[in-house]
């Protein structure tokens, strides 16, 4: 510590330099923290995936809705427990800036399906009791100011659900989840009856999807392939696969984008590895004469050396500290902002992991030292005697 | 008895193939207390004497004794574990740190010590003290004149108290009356506080000031 005013007196008296390397860095560790963020979301999202579920959709796209009946089929599959449907709404609150995902779901059987999903008893009950019932999640609760029996409206922007006006809905249920048994459970949902919506279209839709809960994950695959075999010379094929790799198929549309992002992260690391270098490097030559002065004076080379890097350490720890600050508030206000905003929403982020911010905290001082290596090693093997005559 | 005994020291820079012999064959003694100039034209070995005999430096061959450690034996952590405490530098061009205060200039020394905080800035404030600078201790270098920074440099040399005070050419980068008051200085250092001083100068008045002077010519010591 009796060196740290030395250190810190160095840093100040060149802070142009100093305060323009922190900001590199905190730009590179900024970028890790965020980007990282949005992966381990999207990850969580993935995780929160039970392997007990499976989703059959129409084989053609995800836009095509397959027939009410085919539950019943689905249902005498061995190894199905319980089948449930579900349609994508699309519906809009007040701006289509306010999206959230929202779902006509076939209430009960779906909710049994997903324990998750913790809503109390008289709750439950009064949702599905009401035909414009709908259950939020706490975050989505929070985001709007919504609590039981506020009523609100949405207006569907896919075709079938357009009934020549919004829907009308009345907040009977609130769900919430043990994030620490289910870290990746998405509190920004929204449910529905999905009688509510076929009777409102005038009985003219049928389900996105289906939903089976089966009794031995292990069987997935092969359950799967029976399900899709039922349908096989339907009209509407179907695809079955487990949840999870139902989500998976969302997330690989933005796959080459978390590559692009881990992409340029990377060449951002590299090239403050290089500013920082270059900085400490600069500092070492500029600083030829007051090495051989500390070292004349009696400071060994290896504290010599020390110093160098602890001001290359001070440089990554304010740079990390900057950037994981900097990180953190812009994934508090990301579900805030438009178009990110959504996507951040719809996986559900919990704000900053500890364990990013500490990872963010070691990178960032870890590319400093690593740029103040050489510099320090060189100062280190410069001789007393030569510093002299030539500095 | 001599704080400083040179016996027999050759120094040899190699540069690729060629030899270059800078000090050959030298020795020198300086008692306790003495203050001793070296002179000699560009080129003579005085500032590489000066190196051994600081311990910066090491012969090629021969032994350099000073306080009676022979700086031969010592590896370099050790030299300058051994420099830290019993030697002090002037250099010509002062050296200060420039983002140190007078004050954290003159107590830099004393970083390397076990002394606490408040027992090194005392130190500091006294050894600034005794070179008529106790009111300039908040002062940037840059806010001093040159004799004041050389003399900023003189109280960091003294503040861990050395055996020998090494000067290479101290007054050669100031005007006459800065030059005269930093030699005033050093007098009174070797006169009341005993310390041995080693000078190198090119400068006859500066030599003048100095109780005995030996002139180097082509890495030998001619006379005394």
């Amino acid at each position: 510590m009796r060196y740290l005013p030395y250190v810190l007196k160095h840093l100040r008296a060149s802070w142009i330099r100093t305060g323009s390397t922190v900001l590199a860095m905190a730009v590179c560790i900024f970028l890790f923290v965020t980007l990282q963020t949005f992966l381990a979301a999207i990850d969580a999202g993935l995780e929160s995936a039970s392997d007990r579920r499976l989703v059959t959709r129409n084989a053609v796209s995800l836009v095509f809705n397959l027939p009410l009946w085919y539950g019943e089929r689905i249902r005498s599959v061995p190894g199905v427990r319980g089948v449930a449907y579900a349609s994508w709404f699309g519906g809009v609150y007040q701006d289509p800036k306010n999206f959230f995902p929202n779902f006509a779901i076939d209430a009960e059987r779906y909710l049994a399906m997903y324990p998750e999903y913790r809503i109390p008893t008289d709750q439950l009950r009064a949702f599905l009791r009401d035909r414009r019932g709908a259950v939020v999640g706490r975050d989505l609760a929070e985001r709007f100011g919504w609590k039981i029996g506020d009523v609100f409206q949405l207006e569907s922007n896919i075709p079938p659900y357009r009934v020549g006006g919004p829907l009308q809905f009345v907040v009977r249920a609130v769900y919430d989840a043990d994030l620490d048994r289910d870290p990746g459970t998405n509190l920004g949902l929204m449910f529905f009856h999905w009688r509510y919506l076929y009777e409102a279209t005038g009985r003219t839709v049928s389900p996105g999807s289906f939903v089976e809960l089966i009794d031995d994950p292990s069987r997935a695959g092969e359950i799967s392939d029976a399900i899709d075999a039922l349908f096989a010379n339907s009209v509407a094929q179907t695809r079955t696969e487990t949840e999870g790799a139902f989500r998976a198929g969302f997330v690989a549309q933005i796959g080459p984008l978390a590559y692009l992002l881990n992409a340029i992260g990377l060449a951002v690391t590299f090239t403050i590895l290089l500013v920082t270098a270059n900085t400490m490097s600069m500092a070492v030559r500029e600083r030829r004469r007051e090495i051989a002065v500390l070292k004349t004076i009696g400071f060994p080379s290896g504290l010599v050396m020390g110093l160098i890097l602890a001001e290359s350490f001070v440089l990554g720890a304010l740079g990390a500290g900057t950037g994981i600050l900097l990180g953190r508030w812009v994934v508090a206000v990301l579900p805030g902002l438009p178009v990110i905003g959504d996507i951040m929403r719809a996986f559900s982020t919990r704000g900053v992991d500890p364990l990013i911010t500490v990872v963010a905290f070691a990178l960032g001082v870890s590319i400093a030292v690593a740029a103040g290596f050489v510099p320090a090693v060189l100062a280190y093997r410069l001789r007393t005697a030569e510093l002299l005559r030539h500095a | 008895m001599n704080a400083v005994e040179v016996r027999n020291v050759r120094k040899i820079y190699r540069r690729e193939t060629e030899e270059i012999v800078v000090l050959d064959g030298l020795d020198l003694d300086v008692p306790e207390g003495e203050f001793v100039a070296l002179m000699g034209p560009s080129g003579s070995g005085k500032t590489t004497l000066l190196n051994l005999v600081a311990g910066i430096d090491v012969p090629t061959s021969g032994s350099v004794v000073v306080g009676g450690t022979d700086l031969t034996d010592l590896s370099e952590s050790g030299l300058a574990r051994w420099r830290s405490r019993n030697v002090g530098f002037v250099f010509q061009f002062y050296n200060l740190i420039p983002v140190l205060t007078a004050l954290e200039n003159v107590e830099l020394p004393l970083l390397l010590s076990a002394l606490s905080r408040s027992e090194r800035r005392e130190r500091a404030r006294t050894a600034l003290e005794i070179v008529g600078l106790g009111d300039r201790e908040r002062h940037y270098p840059r806010q001093l004149s040159g004799g004041e920074e050389q003399r900023v440099a003189i109280a960091r040399a003294v503040v861990t108290d050395p055996i020998v005070l090494v000067a290479d050419e101290p007054t050669g980068d100031l005007d006459a009356r800065s030059a005269a008051e930093v030699l005033d200085l050093m007098e009174v250092l070797n006169r009341d506080l005993l310390k041995t001083i080693v000078m190198v100068t090119h400068d006859p008045r500066a030599a003048e000031r100095a109780h005995v002077q030996r002139h180097l010519e082509k890495g030998v010591l001619t006379n005394g």
